[in-house]
């Protein structure tokens, strides 16, 4: 336990005047930033049930969730492992007398303080936004006030949710010295969420996790799943990204995917694709009706 | 006691084997030299040597302790700087210590310490993106020292340093088993990097272990050799012959006979000139031990070929 600690400590020394730490306050910065000039042009102000505060929480939370916060994790664990393959210094850490897990875990767990810090900027700038935005345009003024714990529990949900993302690239980060494989994972990851976002697979695709959490879809909580799997999930995944680091003999990253391992990714999806549509189809037709079976010929309009 | 041994190490990637059953003996408290040509597999070994990959087969002491069983309690006591130093850029001198000594809990005066060895201390404060050479390689020692070790291992420690850069940390490792008592474990490609600090020596060349033991009995081996300039060279190598000299006649037509003495270069020229021969060269010259290291390589080299 004093070894984590003492990993964390050295962890975040090595954080000093790099973009990493810095992107921590610029992503959320961004984003409050869009808010604000939006909430400038609020038109429905005058509209009943017009909520301030709901809006401001809402539409920032749904591009931190969807967009943000998974491209920040995989830059910040892009740049976290990036720190220790510049130099090699990865046989300079393996062989000090720390065991392998203490060295994997902190890295894990400086992202997921990161993030923490960067996801509650988000939260301080967004209540900065709405006092800003009041003094600006007095008539934005909600009746009610801000429900600072509502949104604060809503926030660490959501931060919570990402976990599995995290770990999921904290492993790409460290197994790889390539970053343009780890950018590219991640790029693709949440590219890929637009379209789980309509699919069953979107109870459960990663990258949709944090989205799930925020509730948005009437009558179909997702958040308590996207916790579980999220949560839950991203411990699982650390301490299996933690094992392979323990045992891998080499104090060296691989520097690009080997054909088997990409011949397995592609397996995999493949696999959980069939699954996905062999579920798909068992649900959605309970009691098959039998005039619905179409005949080869009939598929082939006009042929 | 040893403060390295290793019984049959070999280590394979693919299907090649890189370290192939070496036997290591180190003798604690002064330094050993590890020499071997690129690619001979020294990095390897030592990579086994800290424990960063596992060995096929084999086993690594250190201290008299398996380094599998009992690797953190072992490292505790070891320092290592493998091939380049591993350095922040982006942090100082002094931070890149703080970063290692926070990690292995070492006390705060330690980094004082460490950069009084090197000496650094002026420069500790600048970004490490800003060093030379020499001054990144001083600091990856300094980080090799900060655990108080009683075992440093050096893998090719003055690679790209000038000639002053490779004076001053000559100096600093020569300086450590006398005035710290450490062993140090040094590896290196060029015989002359470590003939005057070691006490130790061992060859390594294609992942065998060709000779090791004290460098005064490499040393002994070393012979006077006499080389003969002279006119007719085959009848006076048939004239030396016949007066029961073993005489090597060469293709730029002069002669030599190894193991000769001064006595012997006195006979020798006696004996020729007269015979009539016109001696206009006689030499009495020392194989170099760069020669003996050229040499057992050299023979390894063909036996494998022939083999």
């Amino acid at each position: 336990m004093t070894t984590l600690l003492r990993a964390l400590h050295a962890e975040s020394l090595k954080l000093k005047r790099t973009l990493a730490f810095r992107m921590v306050f610029i992503a959320p910065l961004l984003v409050a930033l869009l808010q604000f000039f939006m909430g400038l042009n609020q038109r429905r102000a005058a509209q009943p049930g017009f909520n301030l505060w709901e809006t401001i929480f809402n539409a920032s939370l749904v591009i931190w969730a969807i967009f943000m916060l998974p491209l920040l994790i995989t830059l910040e664990t892009a740049l976290l492992a990036g720190i220790e393959h510049g130099e090699k210094q990865w046989k300079h850490l393996l062989a000090l007398p720390i065991p392998r897990s203490a060295v994997y875990a902190s890295k894990f767990m400086i992202a997921l303080a990161l993030t923490l810090l960067s996801t509650l900027t988000l939260f301080g700038l967004s209540l900065l936004n709405g006092y800003a935005l009041i003094k600006l345009r007095p008539e934005l003024a909600s009746s009610a006030p801000p429900e600072f714990l509502k949104w604060l529990f809503v926030v660490l949900k959501l931060w919570t949710a990402s976990w599995l993302i995290i770990a999921i690239h904290t492993w790409i980060g460290i197994r790889w010295s390539s970053l343009t494989l780890a950018l590219g994972a991640g790029v693709a990851g949440t590219f890929f969420a637009l379209f789980a976002a309509s699919a069953r697979i979107g109870k459960f695709y990663p990258w949709l996790l944090p989205m799930n959490s925020l509730n948005l879809i009437e009558g179909e909580p997702r958040d308590t799943l996207a916790l579980l799997i999220g949560g839950l999930g991203g411990v699982v995944a650390f301490g299996l990204g933690c094992l392979e680091f323990t045992r891998r003999d080499s104090d060296e990253p691989e520097t690009s995917m080997s054909r088997r391992f990409l011949l397995a990714v592609g397996a995999a999806g493949i696999a959980l694709a069939i699954l996905g549509v062999a579920m798909q189809s068992a649900k959605s037709d309970p009691a098959p009706p039998k005039p619905s079976s179409v005949t080869p010929a009939d598929s082939r309009p006009g042929s | 006691m040893l403060a390295i041994e290793t019984g049959r190490l070999s280590k394979q990637f693919g299907k090649r084997l890189v370290v192939d059953g070496i036997d290591l003996r180190v003798p604690s408290a002064q330094v050993y030299g590890f020499l071997g040509p690129n690619g001979a597999g020294k990095t390897t070994t030592i990579r086994m040597l800290l424990g960063l990959i596992r060995p096929d087969e084999g086993k690594v002491h250190l201290f008299g302790d398996v380094l599998a069983e009992h690797r953190l309690a072992l490292l505790k006591r070891v320092g290592a700087l493998v091939e380049m130093p591993s350095l922040y850029p982006h942090l100082t001198g002094r931070e890149n210590l703080e970063v290692t000594r926070r990690l292995i809990g070492a006390p705060a005066g330690a980094i004082a310490r460490v950069l009084d060895i090197v000496a650094l201390a002026k420069d500790a404060h600048r970004l490490v993106r800003e060093y030379s050479l020499g001054m990144r390689q001083r600091l990856g020692l300094a980080l090799a020292l900060l655990n108080q070790p009683e075992l440093l291992i050096l893998d090719e420690p003055t690679n790209g340093l000038d000639p002053a850069g490779i004076h001053e940390m000559r100096d600093l490792i020569r300086r450590l088993p006398v005035e710290f008592g450490i062993t140090v474990f040094l590896s290196s490609h060029l015989l002359g990097e470590v003939e005057q600090i070691a006490g130790n020596i061992g060859i390594i060349h294609a992942g065998r272990l060709l000779f090791q033991g004290p460098l005064a009995e490499l040393r002994a081996r070393q012979e006077k050799r006499l080389l003969i300039g002279v006119s007719s060279p085959e009848e006076a190598a048939r004239c030396l012959e016949a007066a029961n000299r073993t005489v090597n006649l060469r293709d730029d037509g002069t002669l030599t006979i190894a193991g000769a003495s001064q006595a012997d270069a006195v006979d020798v020229n006696r004996l020729l000139v007269n015979q009539g021969f016109d001696v206009f060269q006689l030499t009495l010259s020392q194989i170099t031990l760069e020669d003996i290291f050229l040499g057992l390589t050299k023979n390894a080299e063909t036996e494998r070929s022939d083999s």
